[in-house]
């Protein structure tokens, strides 16, 4: 399967609103559609993609939620006994269990730990070449730039030694412009798009990867309704309905020009299930190719 | 005493916004009113038109009795190990590499600052009403977990792990059982991290009576507080909506309210319905109808979304308009929501 420019491993962040894990489940969609072999792992735990992904929930098992589309949850204790057994390469003899009980008991609290088996699991999925494509919905700004830094705090930390060649590996893997991207997910408002700009600034001048692209998502398609047109509608809802709308789009304008984005998708009116909206905004990606 | 209003929700509905409003709509009936925000990024700071926002409460500038503050993880995280552990043990923990680290990504370490400096508002007793806008993590669960959270840290199954047991002598079962394995993990992982990071934890069990105690006097100081959650339609604060309801209760919180952000006005369901007079041109009026009906099926949207949330948990919801661009005056803020009617109740 030709994957063109596409990069395999694509993380899919952005600000708590946006709609990053519709956009994560729309994008694992719209590659299963034309045929890739396609893995969405819901990153953080949180009940989002397992609902556009129409499926109650996930497990750390990937399942097949539709034709050639996998998704699987992060769960970290799985993650950890996968990262220290095939990761690592804990020998045989060495204390593996005990080893393996410091590390989940310590890593909610050292620095680095918890990140490093979170991030780290796509990557490992990344490497093992089952997929054409793997889409992380991952976690909010924030938090996924610490993400992102992970393999180089562990390395800091760690002086020598497996955990950190295995940080330095992931770290190649991660800021290899070839094999990863990272989407950053924003809407065509204020706060959405400075805390994204600000984002692109860090990932950038501490390259914890490779440049982001930027997604609009809940673009209002415009109304054709003219500031003028205004004075002569009525008054009453039609003429309240013109004014919002006028004014949302004259922030849109503002906003969408801040930043370079590769894809607008729209405003989905009155749809209601989170279904709905991830196979709309796969359509939309698809019109937009 | 004073009243506390909690402001919790989804990211991206508003909290930040509606809690400024409700400050300011409060401190406008002359009540003393502090508003607390959480967020690091300087939000409340501009909606207020306040310049520099800290620990300390600062006065704003536009509004007589209301001030604001935010918080500060990393200074909160000091000033509790300066209230709580012995001098020279505080000296240590202040300077553990980790600590840095630690306090800025412990789960639960913004949030129990979050309630820490909560409570000590609440105790010097200076202000009639405090809001508190809760921090995003866990979204916005956490805050209400903190104490129980931080108790767990000093007390649950990591100390003991590594002390042994609760006994006098726990030092001795460290030297002899725990820290021999973390020196055998830290060789495989190849550095000395894990055993320091023990060392850290176990300074910081010396404050486990003064923390405990502590965590006790804030979750009654939460559950004494009004818990309004904030929503908007889409699905994900729908969704946190719910399970703050059931989550809360598993914590003997029962959140009062609901606040509906971004509410489109009902009415235009109906009208939508209706042919549309006044407009001569056919083109825009063609184009006026169609937005129109794009807007009442979002007004649907939310009406249906709404009416579920009320009937469900039998509490009030409170629609607080769709108001673009989002208010930057106190003026601004206050009519925003004026016509919920929420601040009259809730105070």
């Amino acid at each position: 399967m030709a994957r063109g420019t596409d990069s395999r491993l694509i993380f899919v962040s952005g600000k708590g609103g946006t709609g990053k894990s519709a956009v994560a489940a729309a994008t694992a969609i719209d590659y299963a559609r034309r045929g890739h072999r396609v893995l969405a792992i819901d990153m953080v735990g949180r009940p989002g993609l397992a609902a556009h992904l129409r499926t109650p929930s996930l497990s750390y098992q990937p399942t097949e939620v539709r034709a050639g589309l996998y998704a699987m949850a992060m769960n970290r204790s799985d993650a950890l006994d996968e990262y220290l057994k095939l990761q690592l390469h804990v020998p045989q003899g060495a204390p593996t269990k005990q080893v393996s009980t410091a590390l989940a008991v310590l890593a909610d609290t050292a620095p680095g730990v918890r990140e490093i088996i979170s991030i780290g699991k796509p990557i490992y999925e990344a490497w093992k070449d089952v997929w054409d494509v793997i889409v992380v919905d991952a976690s909010s700004l924030g938090q996924f730039q610490s993400y992102l830094r992970a393999p180089r705090t562990i390395s800091e930390l760690v002086p020598t030694g497996n955990v950190r060649r295995q940080a330095s590996h992931l770290e190649d893997t991660l800021t290899d412009p070839g094999i990863t991207s990272i989407v950053l997910v924003a809407t065509p408002s204020e706060l959405p798009t400075n805390e994204t700009s600000e984002a692109l600034d860090v990932i950038g001048r501490e390259s914890l990867g490779p440049e982001p692209t930027v997604v609009f998502n809940r673009v209002l398609p415009t109304s054709g309704i003219s500031r003028e047109d205004l004075g002569s509608l009525v008054e009453g809802a039609a003429g309240q309905a013109a004014t919002l709308q006028l004014e949302l789009e004259e922030e849109q304008r503002t906003w969408t020009a801040e930043l370079d984005a590769t894809l607008q998708l729209p405003y989905l009116f009155g749809v209601l299930t989170p279904g709905e909206v991830a196979v709309q905004l796969a359509d939309a990606m698809g019109e937009a190719r | 005493m004073t009243r506390t209003i909690i402001v919790t929700g989804a990211g991206g509905v508003g909290k930040t916004t509606l809690s400024a409003a409700l400050g300011a709509t409060i401190a406008s009936e002359s009540n003393t009113t502090l508003v607390l925000t959480i967020d690091p990024a300087k939000r409340l700071a501009d909606a207020l038109g306040v310049e520099h926002l800290g620990d300390e409460p600062a006065l704003v500038a536009d509004c007589e009795g209301l001030w604001a503050a935010m918080l500060d993880v990393s200074s909160s995280w000091e000033a509790i190990i300066h209230r709580y552990a012995d001098p020279v043990v505080g000296r240590r923990l202040l300077a553990n590499p980790y600590f840095r680290a630690i306090a800025d990504r412990f789960p639960a370490a913004q949030s129990y600052a979050a309630s820490e400096r909560m409570a000590e508002y609440i105790e010097s007793k200076r202000f009639d009403t405090i809001i508190v806008d809760t921090p995003p993590s866990g979204g916005g669960i956490d805050f209400f977990r903190a104490p129980a959270m931080t108790n767990e840290l000093i007390s649950g199954k990591l100390l003991r792990w590594l002390t042994g047991s609760n006994l006098p002598g726990r030092d001795f079962f460290y030297r002899f059982t725990a820290r021999p394995m973390l020196r055998m993990a830290d060789m495989v992982l190849g550095g000395p991290m894990l055993s320091e990071v023990a060392d850290f934890l176990l300074d910081l069990r010396t404050m486990y009576d003064a923390l405990s105690n502590r965590s006790r006097t804030i979750e009654r100081y939460l559950k004494q507080s009004t818990t309004v959650i904030a929503t908007t339609a889409d699905p994900t604060p729908i969704h946190e909506t719910r399970r703050f309801f059931s989550e809360l209760g598993g914590i003997d919180i029962t959140p009062e309210a609901i606040i509906f952000n971004r509410k489109l006005p009902e009415a235009w369901i109906d009208a939508s319905r209706k042919p549309l007079r006044g407009i001569d041109d056919p083109e825009l009026r063609s184009k006026t109808k169609h937005n129109l009906s794009l807007w009442a099926a979002e007004a649907r949207r939310q009406s249906d979304a709404a009416s579920e949330l009320s009937a469900r948990y039998h509490v009030p919801v409170y629609p607080v308009p769709w108001v673009t661009p989002s208010p930057q005056t106190i003026d601004a803020l206050i009519r925003l929501v004026a016509t919920s009617g929420i601040a009259e109740d809730l105070v």
